[in-house]
């Protein structure tokens, strides 16, 4: 039962998903091909740098939306298949609410972890041009030394964890629409409330954490911070947030799970 | 087509009336079968169970009979359904009789008007 | 053998309001069960009770001795009143989503009933009319064999050659061992085909009787008993 469920969630947004990343890719070999290729690195900074800031500028902001339009792909496909009117088929169908869930949340973290595999190689393609890798080996000892480890080992770890994240931003997304219904009237409204209320107090518990835990990058607590000590701090936090993240995620899952079993009320 | 029935009355037994009267017209001949239930049922648009009942009343009464497993057949006695024709005449004429002396005529006017409109044919 | 369906003091609050309240029904197996009464009653809260698409405030349903869940949903077979099917989809994808999740599907038998209405398969359902989309849904749920049908207002909106077509339907595919549970508020259209009727009433049960027992004892329709009960 989990598997077809699975199947059919997956082709539900197929098309949808292809268009973005194929957007993505195709705006990031165009990108390499008529802009990054041709930039001369010799040229002065003061020459370059504005196009380079725009440029990025374009594709952060492209970036953004992709992972944005996935986001979305998730949330409105569980939000449709399980709380509108087709939720009228899909709860009825023979399966428990644990396998509806399942299969939402597998479909969604598979969703999450190719828009993040296919973001991570956009960014290569768009990168990994002759000149800028030649410009990059001038400075890599510089970075290598401020991160502590090669940008590439450096980039991998941030993939494994965006990626080890993958199934808890899923979560995240499902129970604030889940919690959302709970008041039948503004399901939309409380579900984008109960996301920001979520992220304002975790934000805020992740804050009084750093505090207990002597993290907080003030002047009277790092004084003497060095770049080393930067990176030290990056990763720490980056372990901190990943155990607050991993019971979150619990916490969500188990709250996600209860109102599927006690308090489905389809209006 | 539906099958013309009453708001007040059973179902069944105006299910039954029909196939009576169905019987007697020479429908259905002496002997032969009955289309099922669920045909006759169809056919009237009705709910199958009543129509079943409706069935089970006639055989009760002996119109028709059923035989285990090929279904449901009117009855072949022909003195048995000269009977239930000649009860439903008299009862068609009960009815008349009923009417017309409510209209305030006799006996004997009935006669006459019935011999009347005999000749006008 | 179970019951098909049993409520337990089935009670649904929305607020303070009592969509249904303390509300007890044994149905047998092999009826066709007409659900009357007004908008508003209780009629539709308790067909989303049965399906589990709702849970209850207190008591407990249960079909064929079970309470709502996936086993229960294989049992029944469920027309909402509204469209449930993604509208994305072709005919075709649909008869397959079916096959696929329903073990007792019929998809010959639902083939030919979509040719009989000239219903193309591989038309998207955006495509096909309001009526149509209807007509589909009836098709799917009638095409499966299942112990309990549920038809909430399935004559509501359609023309009367349609709503003929879906009476008799319902009839041709109705089984013996199964129970149609169908609710209305159009009452003389369907009442021939109704073995037994519910009446309910501010979420409660008023009436439960059978057809026929209503016109020996009241010497009239059900459609003129109706009127007296719910009389404004």
């Amino acid at each position: 039962m989990l598997g077809k469920l699975l199947k059919y969630d997956l082709k539900y947004g197929s098309r949808f998903f292809i268009l973005l990343h194929g957007i993505l890719l195709a705006a990031c070999i165009l990108g390499r091909l008529l802009f990054f290729e041709r930039l001369d690195f010799d040229a002065g900074s003061d020459i370059i740098a504005p196009y380079i800031i725009l440029a990025t500028s374009l594709y952060v902001l492209l970036f953004t939306a992709v992972s944005l339009g996935t986001a979305a792909l998730l949330a409105v496909r569980f939000y449709r298949n399980l709380f509108t009117d087709e939720g009228y088929l899909s709860w009825t169908l023979p399966a428990t609410p644990v396998e509806q869930l399942w299969a939402k949340l597998f479909s969604g973290t598979i969703w999450y972890i190719l828009d993040i595999l296919i973001l991570a190689l956009s960014l290569v393609i768009l990168l990994s041009g002759s000149n800028l890798t030649a410009a990059y080996a001038k400075v890599a000892p510089e970075i290598t030394e401020a991160l502590g480890m090669p940008l590439g080992r450096y980039g991998t770890m941030l993939l494994v964890f965006t990626l080890l994240s993958s199934f808890s931003g899923t979560v995240t997304i499902y129970v604030c629409i889940s919690i959302g219904q709970l008041f039948p009237s503004h399901r939309v409204l409380c579900a984008i409330l109960t996301y920001f209320i979520t992220s304002a107090v975790i934000q805020i518990v992740v804050l009084g954490l750093m505090v207990i835990f002597n993290l907080f990058p003030g002047p009277y607590i790092n004084d003497a911070a060095t770049e080393t000590d930067t990176v030290q701090y990056l990763f720490t936090t980056l372990k901190l947030s990943g155990v607050i993240n991993f019971v979150l995620t619990i916490v969500e899952y188990f709250a996600t799970r209860y109102i599927f079993i006690r308090k489905l009320n389809l209006t | 087509m539906p099958w013309d029935l009453d708001n007040n009355r059973p179902i069944y037994l105006q299910l039954m009336e029909r196939i009576q009267q169905d019987i007697i017209a020479g429908v259905y001949s002496p002997g032969s079968k009955l289309p099922s239930v669920r045909d006759l049922a169809l056919e009237a648009s009705v709910n199958p169970n009543t129509m079943q009942k409706a069935l089970s009343e006639l055989e009760r009464s002996g119109l028709v009979y059923s035989q285990r497993t090929s279904g449901r057949f009117i009855t072949e006695d022909k003195t048995m359904l000269k009977k239930i024709k000649r009860n439903l005449a008299s009862e068609h004429i009960r009815q008349f009789f009923e009417k017309m002396t409510l209209l305030g005529y006799n006996r004997e006017e009935i006669l006459e008007l019935i011999q009347e409109a005999l000749k006008e044919e | 053998m179970k019951p098909i369906l049993e409520c337990q003091g089935l009670t649904k609050k929305y607020g303070n309001i009592y969509a249904l309240s303390n509300l007890s029904l044994t149905l047998e197996r092999g009826q066709i069960v007409g659900l009357l009464g007004l908008n508003g009653s209780g009629k539709t809260t308790l067909i989303k009770l049965i399906n589990g698409l709702i849970t209850s405030t207190a008591g407990q349903v249960l079909i064929n001795g079970m309470l709502p869940g996936a086993d229960t949903k294989k049992l029944v077979s469920y027309l909402p009143e509204r469209s449930y099917l993604n509208d994305h989809m072709k005919v075709e994808e649909i008869l397959s989503y079916f096959s696929d999740f329903y073990e007792n599907f019929n998809v010959v038998h639902a083939r030919a009933m979509l040719s009989d209405l000239d219903i193309d398969t591989h038309a998207r359902l955006r495509t096909l009319s309001k009526g149509t989309k209807e007509k589909v849904q009836l098709v799917l749920v009638m095409s499966r064999d299942a112990e309990l049908f549920i038809l909430d207002e399935p004559i509501g909106g359609v023309d009367p050659a349609a709503r003929d077509y879906i009476l008799q339907t319902i009839l041709t595919n109705y089984n013996e061992n199964a129970t149609i549970l169908l609710s209305t508020h159009l009452i003389t259209d369907i009442e021939n085909m109704l073995d037994r009727v519910l009446f309910i009433q501010k979420g409660q049960l008023v009436l439960n009787a059978t057809v026929d027992e209503i016109r020996t004892a009241k010497r009239e329709s059900v459609d003129s008993l109706f009127r007296e009960v719910f009389k404004c």
